[in-house]
């Protein structure tokens, strides 16, 4: 190649292109013209919207969350809610005590098909697989509907009546002198009801002193971590079998039987919460505020300190990409967003986060203090079977039992079977991602088959089905806004009640969004702290 | 948040492979002997012995209650026999059903000219035919055996009752139910009288025919034949299960399925009648059609056209939803002046327009010059529609979408220069781009003529499928494209798609689509609103496209870096990159996770019951159950509900399982 030839190539490499040939500069226009387009969109879309509601006389804003509803709410923790936001409230804790209650019957069941799914025998493998397949190919809802169909179908509670009798044989007399029969329903009575008007089991309940005993647990569950390390320690080193986790639910266990008994001895706990209480009620809100925005701004100078630093070779800086500048931009942005927050958009919020701060601590005061002193002979959890109340004709499930409506009963058994097939499918799948060699190494070594499954294939194997489980768990969650079809109460059926008589829909909405992804976040914060323990530490 | 949950194993894929283990037999593996096959999976073990037994006893119970409630007097089947008509296609008018049809056809042809074209498979081995026929056969007899006597009936055809004491009872003139010497029966306790147990066998003649042919058909084939050629003989799937539906369709002339109808003069109740003429005969043209273009595949399939054929059907089944749903079923009443005055000059004008401009613009020797215009047409583009937001100027709305089309294709234009060939692929892109919107938007823009009760034409199961399949359509490309951007380097696009994804997967559908049938035409200008169908797949395309995106974001991740490398290498421009070296790859790995997600959508549409659309499930939930004949039967419904959601998901898996082995993912 000549000389001049060389120059000129270096000359076209070095020069600038012109700016509409410019790579990093039509990059940047295209993305900030899109990021304005979206924007203007949006902005349009919610300007008219604004006209929209004004034409039709409906003011926006979140004080429905103060006032009286005018709702009546079934099957929630109150049913006769005195403001919007108590009745979201009681649909909420509704939509998470489905959810939990949902993960965990789920999971067990999963695995159960998902093993018998495994299984040698074909009959067993069979009878699994033509489950998991029913149960997966139908849609939920219409799993959802026809169980609740079914249900509905049942024999009406107190059919069959029986009398009662005194112990010596003679009819018993209630007051006015007429015999007294006693209504029944299976298929256990007075254990389990099943029936059209839903599902009674007996209901666990905390009594006076609960939390006082749970003190005594929480302490066992730190001397049993302990113990159990202790254990683990000496197993792996001796190779002698010490069982750490059984003694570890040893510790709990007598921690628990002892507490059963003494747990009264707790009882200036509550005393302290109520100081904590009265100490947070005397901060004023003004202090919260400056304490929040250095925080903010806090955590974006250290982000950005320490993203430098992680940029720093021995040779100095290296050159920051776009996506460089611009993540240290997003801190900045963020922080000054969230000092807006503070300071501008919502100047109430830090009053609010004290108020519930000592609402939050004066409710664990009030907890605590129930059994301060007293040393009843009353163990601290309850229990009771459910009945039938029959009043008049028609007999419904009495008070007593831990009762589930129709619809609830047909939502939580559609969630949990539908589930459970998916669940099934992924242990199944675990276990077969288990690599052959190891079943071999494990039988080479001598191990036993129950050793072999314990030690070797289903630590690798749940390992394996963590992310897609958490899936599962996190579709569960907002499969249970399906209540809605067969009149169960939850969060979504809270709020379309809510939005159809006050017509504050878009709030009714943000609040649903919020909530879903604050329940997707906590699903997926917590499958990935385990995610992370169990991953393999490759060197 | 979905990131946070990822498994570095592909458990679907594993899964699968374990599925087609299971399913196929090795031909050099020796069947076992019956004795033997039993001892080895079934009582290996004591314990295993106890569990069989265990499950066998629990499976055949359930097998008798599912039986007994399927074949049960109480249970009113007529209430799904006499609506079959709603629960598929709503209160679509009689006199247009021919449009029905019609769709069907078009669908019997496409469906024909695949399976011609389709690659001749090895079939099914005879084994498995006996397998198949020993397994229903059977099922049949065991469930003959099974299930519980029918009630008895007298002369009237009414049941037979007994006193609690087991005295038989009479019928008076009126029906009222007497002792023999005219007493009246008690008023509770009364009980049903079902056959003996032999004269139920007796009466169910007709499975016991069919189980026990299958039985002899199976038994023919597995002792007539050699173990080996039992396994090495193999019957053509695609002929056999034509014949399958040809001898279905065939018992519409001789068999007494019944005639049972449900329409504005009442219902039509036949039981044991031949089906009506105006569905039998149908059907019968729709399984010709599709027999001869199956026929007529096969013999293309055989020359050197086959892949252009190939093509063509493909293309066409994209277009097929369209065209059946617009132009057929749709019925629109098109103002023919209007049509040639206004929109064929339009049409031609930017299709051919259109195509000098692109042909001009692909030429090689254009250079800088090329780039100008495309920015020119999109500045005029953009003009028309700033104009349009502070109106200054009337316009169709065609007019400003097609510029701002041309717009694009011309940016797109410098990608294809070169020789003429490849120019002319933008053309045809463009001609056929182009033809296909104009249509589209006139065929929207018409009334229809289809006079139903209903906001929308579209109801009943037709719904549930064309929704899902206009969300497929739609969404795929946007799943794409946000999972474009949400690999790109490119930060602020990074961000909006990551939060657009995040977003609508982390809320549960159903307050989605609340909020597209409820709250969306808040968001609208005056005089436009969205219809309850557009509304419900404008909810169904987003929420799709947000779970594509992951998907496909996955095989994206699945390219290796010396693809990108090589690309780059050769000079590709980042456009010619993704679209020729990019997407391929990662499309054809995120095939199954894709198939995954059209059965979820499939699924999905049972929610359109809840926000007020008449699919089949309200059908079956709501508006039967209200009908007097049928008050508060939903069972019924429900279950045939079941048995279609599980046939369509059932057999799409089924499906993804073959195209996974077909395209072999995960081999290479």
């Amino acid at each position: 190649m000549s000389d001049t030839a060389q120059q000129s190539l270096v000359a076209a490499a070095s020069a600038r292109p012109p700016f509409y040939r410019d790579a990093v500069v039509v990059k940047w226009i295209a993305q900030v013209v899109t990021l304005l387009l979206v924007l203007f969109a949006l902005f349009f879309l919610a300007s008219q919207a604004g006209d929209n509601l004004t034409a039709k006389g409906i003011e926006t804003g979140y004080d429905f969350l103060e006032v009286d509803p005018g709702i009546n709410l079934t099957g929630t923790i109150d049913n006769e809610p005195d403001t919007g936001g108590r009745a979201l409230w009681a649909g909420a804790v509704n939509t998470l005590r489905l959810s939990i209650a949902g993960i965990f019957v789920a999971t067990l069941l999963g695995i159960l098909v998902g093993v018998a799914r495994l299984s040698s025998n074909w009959m067993v493998s069979k009878v699994a697989s033509v489950f998991i397949e029913y149960m997966r190919n139908i849609p939920l809802l219409v799993h959802i509907i026809l169980f609740f169909a079914i249900i509905q179908s049942l024999d009406n509670f107190g059919r069959t009546t029986n009398q009662v009798f005194n112990d010596d044989g003679s009819p018993a007399l209630d007051a006015d002198g007429a015999e007294i029969f006693e209504a029944v329903q299976g298929p256990i009575n007075g254990w389990l009801h099943i029936s059209n008007k839903g599902v009674s089991l007996p209901r666990v309940f905390p009594a006076d002193g609960f939390y006082q005993w749970m003190v005594f647990i929480l302490i066992g569950a730190v001397a049993g971590y302990f113990v159990r390390r202790q254990r683990q320690a000496v197993q792996d080193s001796t190779g002698a079998e010490t069982y750490p986790n059984g003694t570890m639910l040893g510790v709990i266990a007598i921690f628990g039987v002892i507490g059963w008994f003494l747990h009264p001895i707790f009882g200036w706990v509550g005393g302290i919460f109520g100081a904590i209480a009265d100490v947070i009620d005397a901060i004023p809100p003004g202090v919260v505020q400056i304490v929040l925005s250095v925080l903010a701004v806090g955590f974006a100078v250290n982000w950005i300190r320490r993203f430098l630093d992680s940029r720093r070779t021995p040779a100095g800086l290296a050159k920051l990409t776009d996506d460089d500048w611009f993540r240290m931009i997003f801190a900045g942005v963020g922080a000054m967003i969230a000092a807006l927050f503070i300071w501008v958009i919502w100047p109430g919020g830090s009053s609010w986060l004290v108020n519930s701060g000592r609402d939050f601590f004066d409710v664990a005061a009030d907890k605590f203090g129930d059994g301060r002193g007293s040393w009843s002979d009353d163990p601290p959890i309850d229990a009771m079977r459910p009945d039938i109340e029959q009043r008049g004709r028609f007999a419904n499930p009495g008070p007593a039992g831990l009762n589930f409506s129709t619809g609830f009963a047909a939502v939580f058994f559609g969630i949990v079977l539908y589930t459970a097939a998916f669940i099934a499918e992924i242990v199944r799948g675990g276990i077969l991602a288990v690599p052959k060699g190891q079943t071999e190494a494990a039988q080479a070594i001598g191990l036993r088959r129950s050793t072999m499954l314990r030690r070797v294939i289903l630590p690798q194997a749940f390992r394996v089905s963590l992310p897609p489980l958490g899936n599962q768990y996190l579709n569960l969650t907002k499969n249970t806004s399906l209540a809605i079809a067969v009149g169960a109460t939850d969060l979504v059926q809270v709020g379309q009640t809510i939005f159809n008589q006050s017509g504050k829909s878009l709030e009714v909405f943000s609040i649903w969004m919020l909530f879903y992804l604050a329940c997707s976040l906590t699903i997926s914060v917590v499958v990935n702290f385990f995610n992370v323990r169990l991953a393999i530490v490759e060197r | 948040m979905s990131d946070l949950l990822k498994s570095d194993v592909d458990l679907e894929a594993i899964i699968a492979q374990a599925d087609e283990e299971e399913a196929t037999t090795r031909p050099d593996e020796p069947s076992l002997p019956p004795g033997e096959w039993m001892r080895k999976n079934l009582f290996s073990t004591p314990f295993n012995t106890v569990l069989t037994i265990v499950f066998a006893l629990g499976a055949l119970w359930a097998y008798r209650a599912i039986l007994n409630f399927i074949f049960s007097e109480n249970t009113q089947w007529d209430a799904v026999r006499v609506n079959l008509r709603l629960l598929f296609t709503q209160a679509y008018p009689d006199e247009n059903y021919t449009r029905v049809w019609v769709s069907l056809a078009i669908v019997a042809v496409l469906a024909g000219l695949s399976l011609g074209l389709s690659k001749v498979g090895r079939g099914f081995s005879l084994k498995k035919i006996a397998t198949w026929c020993f397994g229903w056969g059977g099922l049949i007899v065991s469930g003959v055996l099974l299930r519980e006597p029918s009630v008895k009936t007298d002369a009237n055809g009414l049941s037979v009752f007994t006193d609690p004491n087991g005295v038989p009872l009479e019928r008076d003139d009126l029906g009222t139910l007497i002792y023999a010497n005219g007493d009246p029966a008690p008023s509770q306790g009364i009980e049903l009288v079902r056959e003996s147990f032999g004269a139920a066998m007796g009466n169910r003649t007709g499975w016991w025919i069919i189980g026990l042919l299958l039985l002899a058909v199976g038994a023919a084939i597995w002792f007539g034949l050699g173990d080996f050629r039992r396994r090495n003989t193999f019957v053509p799937a695609i002929p056999l299960g034509l014949a399958g539906v040809g001898l279905l369709v065939s018992t519409t002339w001789w068999y007494g399925w019944g005639n049972y109808t449900f329409s504005e003069e009442g219902f039509t109740y036949e039981p044991g009648e031949l089906v009506a003429s105006s569905t039998r005969n149908p059907w019968t043209v729709i399984f010709f059609v599709l027999v001869a273009a199956y026929a007529l595949g096969r013999m293309v399939q055989r020359t050197e056209q086959a892949g252009v054929v190939r093509a063509l059907t493909n293309l066409s089944w994209l277009l097929a939803p369209f065209v059946t749903f617009w132009a057929v079923l749709r019925g629109p009443v098109l103002d023919w002046g209007y049509v040639t005055s206004v929109d064929i000059p339009l049409y031609l004008l930017f299709t051919v327009g259109g195509g000098l401009v692109l042909w001009a613009l692909t030429n090689p020797k254009i250079g800088e010059t090329g780039r100008i215009i495309a920015v020119v047409i999109l500045g005029a583009a953009a003009f028309t529609w700033i104009g349009a937001f502070f109106g200054w100027f009337a316009m169709l709305q065609k007019v400003r979408l097609s510029l701002l089309f041309l717009g694009l294709a011309a940016l797109l234009a410098p990608n294809f220069k070169g020789e003429a060939k490849q120019r002319l692929n933008l053309i045809y892109g463009w001609i056929g781009f182009s033809t296909i919107f104009h249509v589209m938007v006139t065929l929207i823009n018409t009334p229809s003529s289809i006079e139903v009760p209903t906001e929308d034409f579209a109801g009943g199961f037709m719904v549930s499928i064309y929704v899902s399949i206009f969300t497929m359509l739609f969404s795929f490309p946007l799943g794409v494209l946000l999972a474009l951007a949400r690999t790109s380097r490119l930060p602020i696009f990074r961000v909006m798609s990551t939060v657009y994804i995040e977003a609508f997967r982390g809320v549960p559908l159903i307050t989605m689509l609340f909020f597209f049938t409820v709250f969306v035409n808040l968001f609208l200008p005056e005089g436009m609103e969205l219809s309850l169908f557009a509304a419900v797949v404008v909810a169904f395309v987003l929420f799709s496209a947000a779970y594509l995106a992951e998907n496909v974001r996955g095989g994206l991740q699945a390219i290796r870096r010396g693809q990108y490398e090589a690309s780059d290498a050769l000079g590709l421009t980042t456009v010619q990159r993704t679209a020729f070296i990019v997407l391929p790859q990662g499309l054809r790995v995120s095939i199954p996770p894709l198939v995954g997600q059209v059965i979820a959508t499939f699924k999905e549409t049972s929610l359109l019951a809840i926000v007020g659309v008449f699919d089949f499930l309200r059908m079956a939930r709501d508006v039967i159950p209200a009908q007097t004949e049928f008050l508060g039967v939903r069972k019924p419904g429900l279950l045939f509900i079941c048995v279609i959601y599980f046939v369509g998901a059932y057999a799409m898996s089924k499906y993804s399982q073959r195209l996974e082995k077909q395209l072999g993912v995960g081999e290479r």
